[in-house]
């Protein structure tokens, strides 16, 4: 990571054990572009109003609808238009992580051993037609998000964590007060009841799942054609796979000190492809790919051959963990030592360059937290030289596994994503040197984790012993990363993320104490622990931080990247 | 004639029907043969860490919990009548043709066709004129002055054309003249920068056409020059000109012509492959988005417009035959 | 007609009746194949397309040969040769990454040898043209004699089953249907499987077109003497069809099987091209294709050679089966 000395940022990064790479440069204010300037500084601010933010999307949005939404862009651009209880803080690097009150007055008052979190309203606040926000609407958005087969794509926090027995949605049974997951003693009290404490609520809340929503405009479903905005802007026009179009939100709270009002009107264009893309933003005619998953390879070689596009540009962290498991019950990779075989054998440049490169695809992993995830600490437990693989370690460790002679496996991977099918081909011949010979089955994307990779059965069945693997937090803390990948009690039959079923009684009760713990310092601790105690497990090979080259058109204003999004912060955005 | 019309459209209805079948019966059940189940279909669209009471919920949401004889009766319904969907709080009614709803994007799936059947009929209707005119032109040459080095030439390339797969053309063409890429552009917005965009598409997709059809024309024009109408009209010392464009290329054009109507009604149903080369999002590309999501009204509804308009172009052209030659109504 | 693929089908294209009717005359003292040879071997351009398809069949058989003396194994990585930022062949200019070593440069990411790709490659194409076209032919032949044979009901049957094929958006199917397939059927699994899917896939989805072609051939061979002969004498309808009736549809079979290969392979690299062929780290040509596709700009080359590997085998085959009509068809020279 390129770090610029911008004042706190700075400092709290490295207090956060941050690794820093030189980045040539020693300016000390940020503001100016420069190649990665946005990355840890606010790029050209500028109060100046007025202007279209043109943004462009190459692929589909989920939805719109603030209940129903689960890509990261998405639950970025959502805070736009929808306020939720918190938020992240407007501010570049590390900064960013810091989380601040939104709709609500003040971070969760936690009472009852942790059991009930209470968050006061600020006052004042009100809809985009002049309708006063009340904690009713916001225990209504959280029990809209029970009803599963109505809106399918959000997480399930809620419904696993709330007190709210086999509630199923406010559809069926339109009476909200049948909803016992949160109580509303008064117009401005929210109290979540939950079944058991959790360390991280207040990051949970800060999901587009608290936006309030008014129960008389609800029309479940289609609510996306018309997300009531309680945000500094609302939407105007919503044409999925077309065009997405906001406007300035005459009732929105002008002292809400998260959020600015500064252009016009904010134009999303949708499916617009990816090469196009790049090209307009070159061209000026776009401010920003609203998805940030990086520039095509034909713009990344302009941008980064050119010192004059380069200074508008981004190699920035997304998130994300590209990973490959082994699963801890598929021989012989039962056998602890057979997978330490695997992390010795692993050529991570290789499978980095297959990947897309330092630049596209992304860091060398050695832990399974990234840089920019609260929790983060820097080691490798299965060092080679240069990360290029270690053949006679690996050996080792075959001996010791009792299969000295390597043994036959197959590795599974989604055939519709040619970075993956490179790095499983990269994998497959570094694991060649050691004599695992390794098949390539590779699956449909679409039913990977409900059909494959995210069902036991299948992989035990079928004999599989690795499987790519990619992640991105839901919210940036190492339980949000973590918990769904290695808490052993997260295992189930389809749509099982701990892929290779690692159950450990010790990482497990680790989670319930991070859990349980109110002390923020002290979580960030367990973190880093569970991270280490799963590599020490061996059944998790990650090879790469996600990266990726973002271009910001010069003539944007307040620039810098959202460190919980791995892309710009959309929300403070203007044209100068 | 009018028992040759009924006769011919209602064995295009029958052959729809059929087609609605099989496309229901390999959608449906070879995903069980491979191993599919029913739970881990509709898991797929509960988003992520669905519990068995949200598959079961989303089961009967999607009706995939009724037998595949009910399945089938609700689509045909749809199409015919048109259904009703639920959308949590309201009902929506979905008029006919309804081809339902997506699973995957829960929008409704005909809306979205109709979108897209713009994108592809512009490909399809500019490029036809293309190929039309020169497929045709260098094929009466070619015939006309048959063993020259022009006809040598013109027919070594046309069989070139056809050769050529046009997803290395396309993405050639695309790598020379337009590393950008294309995007499209609706004609009502500006029909400018509409043409500008698809001229790439349209050459590309014409350059095969074109080939196969300058094969076709110099074929028939060759033994429609060798028939002896041609040869009287010649004696009668009528101008060469005159037996060329009365006489040959009129009776050259007709199977020509009925050949460009089946291309067409191919085409209209998603020119895929073209799509897929210039992401241009037509029908073809919705076809494989929808395959690859499994999105099984997505899938039901492009299969079956492309086989409605297969099975008109094909009835449109018998009945111009019918129309063209008595003897046709015989059989 | 035409395929649903924006492939053109060349071998119903072109206008079919000509060579039936070249086909039952062809026969006064000398074989078949004489006359075929004799004609074909004054087709200097045909003969070229002929002589680029026996060196292709030996070039795919001899590819574990012929990559020892080069770049070595199709699956080997280089990525020495790779610059990892841009992910393309180190080295300035369109021809980055090709040497002595790697004759047609390599690969982007993975720096594996383009030109043992392309070899081996060649096997899977050629396989899955063959086989396809073998197994349409002998759906179609047989579907088409029975059809024109018995005529009646059988015929309307089969005719209208072949409408209904010819109706249905093929590509759309054969999509659909490679895409789910399981990984062990039919007591077959991996890629032996695959290729065994493919070839059902495109050699049954293709019958009908030879089948209405031999149909056709069918219905004016019935009411020739010979067949006469052959009943009087007390025949019954198999015989007629197999032995007598069959080897007068020898030419017509030769000439469309040629035709339909270039087709089927195109179909094979469609279906590669769109994902749902062999799998890694098998190379096809179609794959490359697909592969290519991000890099066009940054490595064209790579783009450059599997286009060019395929349109010179279909242009081959569709070379030798244009002369292959002539040769079997005085009327069309």
């Amino acid at each position: 990571m390129m770090m610029k000395k911008t004042g706190l940022a700075a400092v709290v990064a490295l207090a956060l054990g941050v690794t820093a790479c030189s980045s040539g440069d020693d300016k000390d204010n940020g503001g100016t572009a420069e190649f990665n300037a946005a990355d840890a500084s606010i790029v050209n601010q500028s109060a100046k109003t007025g202007g279209t933010l043109n943004l462009a999307l190459s692929d589909d949005w989920d939805s719109i609808d603030p209940g129903n939404t689960y890509y990261a862009f998405s639950w970025n651009f959502a805070r736009l238009y929808g306020r939720a209880l918190t938020t992240f803080k407007p501010a570049a690097g590390k900064d960013g992580l810091t989380l601040v009150p939104d709709l609500a007055q003040n971070l969760g008052e936690v009472s009852d051993g942790g059991r009930t979190v209470t968050y006061k309203l600020k006052p004042g606040i009100k809809y985009e037609d002049g309708t006063p926000v009340t904690a009713k609407d916001v225990k209504y958005a959280v029990a809209r998000t029970y009803a599963r087969d109505v809106l399918p794509n959000g997480p399930t926090y809620f419904v696993d964590l709330l007190d709210a027995g086999t509630y199923t949605g406010p559809y069926k049974n339109t009476d909200i007060n049948a909803f016992t997951g949160i109580q509303t003693p008064d117009d401005t009290t929210v109290v979540f009841k939950l079944k058991q404490p959790f360390g991280d609520f207040d990051f949970l809340v800060s999901s587009p799942q608290t936006i309030p929503v008014p129960q008389a405009k609800d029309t479940g479903a289609k609510y996306q054609e018309h997300p009531m905005s309680t945000g500094s802007y609302k939407v105007d026009t919503y044409e999925p796979g077309k065009q997405f179009v906001l406007s300035k939100n005459p009732n929105w709270d002008s002292s809400d000190p998260n959020r600015k009002q500064l252009v016009d009107k904010i134009d999303v264009k949708l499916k617009v492809n990816a090469e196009d893309i790049d090209n307009r933003l070159l061209a000026g005619s776009l401010d920003a790919d609203i998805a940030g998953s990086g520039m095509q390879a034909a713009a990344r070689s302009r941008v980064l051959s050119d010192p004059n596009l380069k200074k508008n540009s981004d190699n920035t962290f997304t998130g994300r963990l590209w990973f490959f498991v082994m699963d801890e019950k598929v021989a012989p990779f039962d056998n602890i030592e057979c997978r330490k075989a695997v992390q010795y054998a692993t050529d991570k440049v290789a499978l980095q360059t297959a990947y897309g490169g330092p630049i596209a695809g992304g860091d060398v992993a050695t832990t399974m937290l990234p840089p920019t995830i609260v929790g983060y600490q820097k080691f490798d437990l299965y060092a080679t030289p240069e990360s290029k693989g270690d053949v006679a370690k690996a050996k080792d460790a075959l001996t010791r596994c009792g299969r000295p002679d390597g043994f036959e496996t197959k590795i599974l991977l989604r055939a519709d994503r040619p970075n993956e099918v490179a790095a499983g081909e990269a994998l497959q011949q570094a694991l060649g040197k050691v004599n695992i010979k390794a098949e390539i089955r590779s699956v449909p994307a679409g039913q990977y984790f409900t059909r494959f990779a995210g069902a036991p059965e299948y992989m035990k069945g079928n004999q599989i012993g690795i499987a790519f693997h990619g992640w991105q937090a839901d919210w940036p803390t190492g339980y949000g990363f973590l918990q769904q990948l290695v808490d052993g009690r997260t295992i189930k039959a389809q749509g099982n993320t701990n892929v290779q079923e690692m159950n450990v009684p010790e990482i497990n009760a680790m989670f319930d104490k991070a859990a349980a713990s109110t002390d923020a310092k002290e979580r960030e601790t367990i973190y880093g622990q569970i991270d280490k105690a799963a590599m020490e497990h061996a059944s998790v090979v990650p090879f790469l931080y996600g990266k990726g080259l973002l271009y910001r058109n010069p003539a944007m204003t307040n620039v810098f990247i959202s460190y919980p999004f791995g892309m710009y912060d959309y929300v403070g955005l203007g044209k100068g | 004639m009018a028992g040759f019309v009924i006769r011919r459209a209602l064995g295009a209805v029958l052959l729809l029907v059929v087609t609605s079948m099989v496309t229901f019966a390999i959608f449906f059940v070879v995903p069980r043969l491979a191993g599919q189940t029913v739970d881990q279909l509709a898991a797929q669209y509960v988003g992520k860490d669905p519990s068995q009471a949200e598959i079961e919920a989303t089961k009967v949401k999607l009706g995939l919990d009724q037998p595949i004889t009910v399945q089938y009766g609700r689509f045909v319904k749809g199409i015919v009548a048109g259904r009703e969907y639920s959308f949590g709080p309201s009902t929506e009614y979905c008029p006919p043709p309804c081809f339902g709803y997506s699973f995957k994007t829960q929008r409704p799936v005909w809306p979205d066709l109709v979108d897209r059947m713009e994108v592809t009929a512009s490909l399809a209707f500019g490029a036809s004129v293309l190929w039309l005119l020169a497929g045709v032109s260098i094929g009466v040459l070619s015939a006309l002055r048959k063993g020259s080095f022009f006809d040598r030439a013109a027919m070594i390339t046309a069989l070139a054309g056809v050769s050529l797969p046009i997803f290395f053309t396309g993405l050639l063409s695309l790598a020379l003249f337009l590393p950008t890429g294309v995007s499209y552009v609706s004609i009502t917005d500006d029909p400018l920068a509409w043409a500008k965009n698809l001229l790439l598409p349209w050459i590309t997709l014409a350059f095969l056409y074109a080939a196969l059809y300058a094969r076709l024309t110099r074929a028939g024009m060759l033994e429609t020059m060798g028939e002896d109408y041609i040869r009287t009209a010649r004696a009668k010392g009528l101008p060469e000109r005159i037996v060329v464009t009365r006489h040959a290329l009129r009776a050259t054009l007709t199977p020509i012509l009925t050949v460009f109507g089946l291309d067409i009604g191919l085409l209209l149903g998603g020119a895929v492959l073209t799509e897929s080369t210039f992401s241009l999002p037509g029908i073809g590309r919705y076809a494989i988005d929808a395959i690859n999501n499994n999105d099984l009204p997505q899938v039901l509804g492009v299969t079956m417009l492309a086989a409605f308009f297969i099975v008109v172009a094909n009835l449109i052209v018998d009945l111009l035959y019918a129309v063209a030659d008595p003897r046709v109504r015989l059989s | 007609m035409t395929s649903p693929l924006d492939v053109p089908e060349t071998a119903t294209q072109a206008q079919p009746e000509a060579v039936l009717a070249g086909a039952g005359r062809a026969i006064e003292g000398r074989s078949l194949g004489q006359i075929a040879w004799l004609r074909l071997r004054r087709d200097r351009v045909a003969l070229a397309g002929g002589v680029v398809i026996v060196v292709l069949i030996l070039a795919a058989i001899a590819a574990p040969l012929l990559t020892r003396i080069t770049g070595g194994s199709p699956t080997d990585f280089h990525q020495d040769l790779v610059d990892p930022t841009f992910s393309k062949p180190k080295g300035e200019g369109t021809f980055a990454g090709f040497s002595w070593e790697h004759p047609l440069g390599v690969e982007p990411r993975s720096g594996r040898d383009v030109f043992s790709r392309i070899l081996y490659g060649a096997q899977i194409s050629l396989l899955i043209g063959f086989l396809a076209t073998l197994v349409s032919v002998a759906i179609g032949t047989l579907m088409g004699i029975v059809a024109g044979y018995f005529g009646g009901w059988v015929d309307t049957l089969i005719s209208r089953l072949m409408d209904a094929f010819l109706a249905f958006p093929l590509l759309l199917f054969a999509l659909a249907l490679a895409g789910v397939i399981p990984d062990r059927a039919f007591g077959l699994s991996g890629n032996t499987l695959r290729i065994a899917v493919l070839v059902f896939i495109i050699g049954f989805f293709n019958w009908p077109y030879i089948g209405r072609i031999i149909r056709g051939q069918t219905l004016s061979l019935r009411e020739r003497e010979f067949v006469d002969a052959a009943r009087s004498l007390g025949a019954r309808g198999r015989w007629v069809m197999f032995k007598e009736m069959l080897p007068n549809l020898a030419a017509p079979i030769l000439v469309y099987s040629t035709l339909m290969i270039p087709a089927n392979i195109l179909f094979e690299a469609a279906l590669s091209f769109l994902g749902v062929g062999i799998r890694p780290p098998t190379p096809s040509w179609g794959k490359m294709l697909a592969d290519a596709v991000p890099f066009y700009s940054v490595a064209p080359m790579y783009l450059v050679v599997p286009g060019l590997a395929i349109f010179v085998t279909v242009m081959a085959f569709n070379l030798l089966g244009d002369g292959l009509r002539d040769a079997l068809d005085p009327r069309a020279r």
